[in-house]
């Protein structure tokens, strides 16, 4: 059965919107050149397929469901307490099972010793070897062996795979009646690089973690790399659901502010100055420990951990999205107010448009662009802040996964002695590789959408 | 005696540009500059003449080596004073531009530092020198320019100064090192008549004072003629003509040059003063326009700025009416007060026998189909994100909503003939259009909607000369057409002389003159009137 929570529907909606706006763009000449200037450079195409690769990883884990099982005993069927995504169902393997604590990358044995009682009554201290994985190697006894086999197995895997497709390809293409094999190839060199080198990453990785735990596990014996995988759609939701919550205001606002002028002006100005002087960090703990007490109160409102941590998560989107609005509000003022001087809004003023259509019509297409760069600049500025949020202990719900929690964590396991380091280190990592695609993303697309930059240089 | 004055000019010639190609790397274009050669002697002026994208301004920037970065210079030499400049490395160019060569730019608004007083910003123009030694150049210099009291204008911010004054510090900055030569760069195009002249005089003072050879830009054809011993004309990157001055203006070679000098003097085809007369289209009485000045909390008296102050016009059905003033003469605050576009404080506009200042919500929306006004940049009053057939629509779509949708495509198809475009047009954005075509656009928007009175904002100011003709042309064709009013406002006594029937000139906000075009412009009484046709430059 399908389960929908609350981050997943407004998820659901972010993914349709983006959808309809490609749509609208396909229809729109000028905007779509604009857009295909972001296509034309390398660093585009890059950003665009990694973050379209995490975009995904965060879909299939918004996809959630029940399983349905037998009951034995009452001999009906009925629904697990459990609710799983469809990444999970895929990732199965790598945290079906877990170890009793600790244990490094790649390691065979857990990271502590524990004392074994041998078969003679004999007290021995031992690094005990793990349970599941990290001694079931598949294809060499040497573990560099093994490695390198895996990885020329999955490449073996890759070819067959792209085989596949570059037939269904060639067959198409054969269909329209243009006999040249060469064209899926002549598609696009950077694209199809890309892309290569995610698939035969993620088959890579998919390959080990059957056999070791890549990035370790954490104190419980979880696999750190399934932990950040997890996390990406925590990352991702908040850096898209909190701009679908700021945008209304930031937008209405900031035009009305603008255009209008004078005592509206004055009341909004009024409204994002005061919201500004509040630091953010105190609203934001402020109201989480609200949520907190609400739930402590009413645990009846809840069917389970799952949806209390969601709501949890849901609750800081709003929050943060109503605490950074004002920046954008600001800027848009400007430019609206820059806007409503220009030659065209005064002709149209001329015909006797009123306020409405002027809006409609001339403010907002030509705002639209300041709002595109926004939210590709926001994005990872809010994926930096879960995870300082997180680390101060009033972001997201602690059973949620997610980099903020995984680096409050690591506080405790760097003063131990040896260092626990790869907890921290998978975090920064995973959100290291998705804050910087995004920031070459939204260079890119500040370039291809500011006029101001060098591409209209007359 | 031949070979003496062979010899003079060889060793005069201070600058020259021997087969210079250049090219701009960009992803869509490739502009060049194609084989330009001109010289200039020393103490001499010449002018660079040409429309907007010709390459004047590239040309000179190649000279004092201050290209964009994506600017090749292929091939080419640049002499001055028997070095090569293309050649030299960066400081030694810098040395230069420090005492040699120096440049004026177009908005002196924008090459002046807001935040430096005048005297920090001439002080980045002299050596290292007493301080003392150094304010009485820089007073001196002041003064050569034209400053009077220069002591006090020296502690003055570039905000506090008119835009003359700063064209003068501007070049106050550019002589300080008495340099050899002068790079302008359209200094007076930004400066009204009165000051441009004043400008203009200046240089040719400083020219004999100085010994200094001036390279001067512009796409005025009167301008360069008042000023220049040689000039030089260039379209799409070359030179088409390289004459002296009197030569060009007597008997250009070229063709282009022969079309340039032909529009730059404009003349109407036909003469409307005798058609319908007595049939009033606009009536304007004692209009007055005052802008609140916004001063402190606490002030008790509300200043005023009385930006149109007790001023009537009238104008007859088929004819027109210009308005000729400097700019904040208070021209284009009439035209917004006529259009609804700004509050106004007393008197009352009739169009057609009805008072539109009285006239509310329903009435007035259908009444403004009679009045439209045309813009003066066609490049900001067409909405970049719409395409040109919903920019036309517009209009249609809020004054004549009864239309259909055939009616209406049938009306788009005609008025986008009748300025002269494709019907392909209406499926087109703004930006794939020249200047001309814009405003051509702009016209057809306006055109649709079938007015009586036409309100022309400076039109043509910010078009070439080529294209202004032919905008000129296209309105007295569609006057003669449709018998539509016009008001006409300008900067340029000279357009208007051409083109209107009946003449106001404004002055801070009044009007000193009004009467028959033909009256004012060939023997007025009025002092300002007078000031203002001897500031305009004639083609000598």
């Amino acid at each position: 059965m399908f389960v929908f929570l609350l981050t997943d529907i407004f998820f659901y909606i972010i993914i349709f919107s983006i959808g309809l706006y490609i749509f609208y763009v396909r229809k729109t000449k000028d905007i779509l050149e604009t857009w295909k200037h972001v296509f034309r450079s390398r660093t585009g195409i890059i950003s665009i397929v990694v973050l379209s690769f995490f975009l995904l990883i965060a879909i299939l884990d918004s996809i959630h469901i029940k399983e349905k099982i037998y009951n034995e005993q009452t001999e009906s069927f009925s629904y697990e307490s459990e609710i799983k995504s469809v990444l999970d169902i895929i990732l199965l393997p790598t945290y079906k099972n877990y170890e009793k604590s600790y244990s490094s990358p790649f390691s065979s044995n857990l990271y502590s010793k524990e004392t074994i009682i041998l078969e003679n009554n004999i007290e021995r201290r031992v690094y005990p070897k793990l349970l599941y994985k990290g001694n079931h190697n598949k294809y060499a006894s040497d573990n560099t062996a093994n490695i390198l086999l895996t990885f020329i197995i999955s490449l073996l895997k890759y070819f067959f795979v792209f085989s596949i497709f570059y037939l269904f390809f060639y067959f198409r293409i054969i269909f329209k009646s243009k006999n040249n094999i060469f064209i899926p190839f002549k598609l696009n060199k950077v694209f199809l690089m890309t892309l290569s080198i995610i698939v035969i990453l993620s088959i890579f990785l998919y390959e080990l973690s059957l056999q070791y735990y890549v990035l370790g596990t954490d104190k419980v014996g979880v696999d750190v790399l399934y932990k950040s995988i997890k996390s990406i759609r925590t990352g991702i939701l908040i850096g898209t659901l909190t701009t679908i919550v700021m945008l209304p205001f930031a937008i209405f606002l900031g035009i009305f502010a603008g255009y209008i002028g004078g005592f509206v002006d004055d009341v909004i100005q009024y409204i994002y100055t005061t919201l500004n002087s509040i630091p953010s960090v105190l609203l934001i703990a402020s109201a989480i420990l609200m949520l907190q007490v609400y739930m402590a109160n009413n645990p009846l409102n809840f069917e389970n951990i799952y949806e209390r941590a969601d709501l949890r998560l849901f609750f800081l989107c709003m929050i943060l999205g109503l605490t950074s609005w004002t920046g954008l509000c600001r800027l848009l003022r400007g430019e609206s107010m820059k806007l409503r001087e220009v030659e065209y809004v005064q002709a149209s003023k001329t015909f006797g448009l009123n306020r409405f259509s002027i809006i409609v019509r001339h403010i907002m297409p030509n705002i639209m662009h300041i709002v595109i760069i926004t939210i590709v600049l926001d994005f990872s500025a809010l994926v930096l802040a879960e995870a300082v949020l997180s680390y101060v202990n009033i972001g997201v719900d602690p059973t949620t996964y997610s980099w903020g929690n995984m680096i409050n964590a690591a506080r405790l396991e760097m003063s131990k002695e040896p260092i626990v380091w790869w907890s921290l280190f998978s975090a920064f990592t995973f959100m290291f590789i998705l804050v910087l695609f995004a920031n070459l993303f939204s260079d890119v697309v500040r370039d291809a959408f500011d006029p101001r930059s060098n591409k209209n240089y007359e | 005696m031949l070979l003496t004055q062979g010899l003079i000019k060889i060793m005069s010639k201070l600058l020259e540009v021997k087969n210079l190609y250049l090219s701009i790397e960009s992803e869509n274009e490739n502009k060049i500059l194609k084989d330009i050669n001109f010289s200039i002697n020393s103490s001499e002026i010449l002018s660079l003449i040409g429309e907007s994208g010709s390459g004047k301004s590239l040309t000179a920037l190649s000279i004092i080596r201050l290209l964009e970065k994506n600017c090749r210079i292929k091939k080419g030499k640049i002499i001055f004073n028997d070095t090569d400049l293309l050649s030299l490395e960066e400081q030694n160019m810098r040395l230069i531009r420090k005492n040699d060569i120096s440049m004026i730019f177009q908005e002196p608004m924008r090459s002046l530092n807001p935040v430096m007083s005048i005297y920090d910003q001439l002080l980045e123009a002299y050596e290292k020198e007493s301080r003392k030694k150094i304010k009485r150049k820089i007073i001196e210099n002041l003064i050569s320019v034209g400053i009077d009291d220069a002591s006090r204008v020296i502690d003055l911010f570039p905000h506090q100064l008119s835009g003359g004054m700063k064209q003068r510090v501007m070049i106050a900055m550019a002589i300080a090192c008495k340099p050899k030569l002068l790079i302008a760069d359209e200094p007076t195009t930004s400066l009204d008549v009165t000051i441009q002249k004043q400008v203009l005089d200046l240089l040719l003072e400083l020219r004999n004072d100085l010994n200094m050879s001036i390279l001067f830009i512009t796409h005025d054809l009167a301008v360069a003629s008042q000023i220049s011993d040689n000039i030089v004309v260039m379209k799409e990157g070359m030179v088409v003509e390289n004459s002296e001055s009197k030569k060009f203006f007597e008997n250009p070679k070229s063709l282009y040059s022969k079309t340039l000098l032909a529009s730059s003097s404009y003349n109407r085809k036909n003469n409307l003063t005798n058609s319908l007369k007595n049939n009033s289209v606009l009536k304007v009485n004692n209009l007055k326009v005052y802008f609140k000045e916004k001063k402190s909390f606490i002030a008790q008296n509300q200043d005023y700025k009385k930006a149109v102050d007790d001023i009537s016009i009238s104008i007859d059905a088929g004819a027109t009416h210009a308005i000729v003033g400097e700019s904040g003469s208070g021209k284009t605050t009439i035209a917004k007060a006529i259009m609804g576009l700004t509050e106004v404080t007393d008197g009352d506009i009739r169009i057609l026998d009805k008072d539109i200042l009285k006239m509310e919500g329903k009435e007035k929306l259908n009444f403004r189909k009679n009045y439209q006004m045309i813009f003066q940049d066609p490049f900001s009053s067409l909405n970049p994100r719409m395409r040109v057939g919903s920019i036309i629509k517009e209009g249609l779509s809020f004054l004549k909503p009864y239309m259909n949708t055939v009616e209406t495509n049938e009306c788009l198809k005609n008025v986008i003939e009748n300025v002269g475009l494709e019907e392909s047009s209406l499926y087109k954005y703004p930006h794939q259009f020249s200047g001309g075509q814009r405003q051509r656009i702009a016209i057809a928007r306006v055109l649709v909607l079938d007015p009586r009175l036409l309100i022309c904002d400076e039109p043509t100011s910010s078009l070439d000369v080529t294209v202004q003709k032919q905008v000129l042309d296209l309105l007295t064709e569609i006057q003669t057409k449709n018998q539509i009013s016009y008001l006409f406002i300008s900067h340029d006594i000279n357009l208007v002389a051409s083109i209107s029937d009946t003449l106001s000139v404004m002055h801070q906000g009044k009007i000193v003159e009004s009467g028959k075009t033909s009256d004012i412009i060939n023997n007025t009484s009025n002092d300002y009137t007078k000031k203002l046709l001897s500031s305009v430059p004639q083609i000598l």
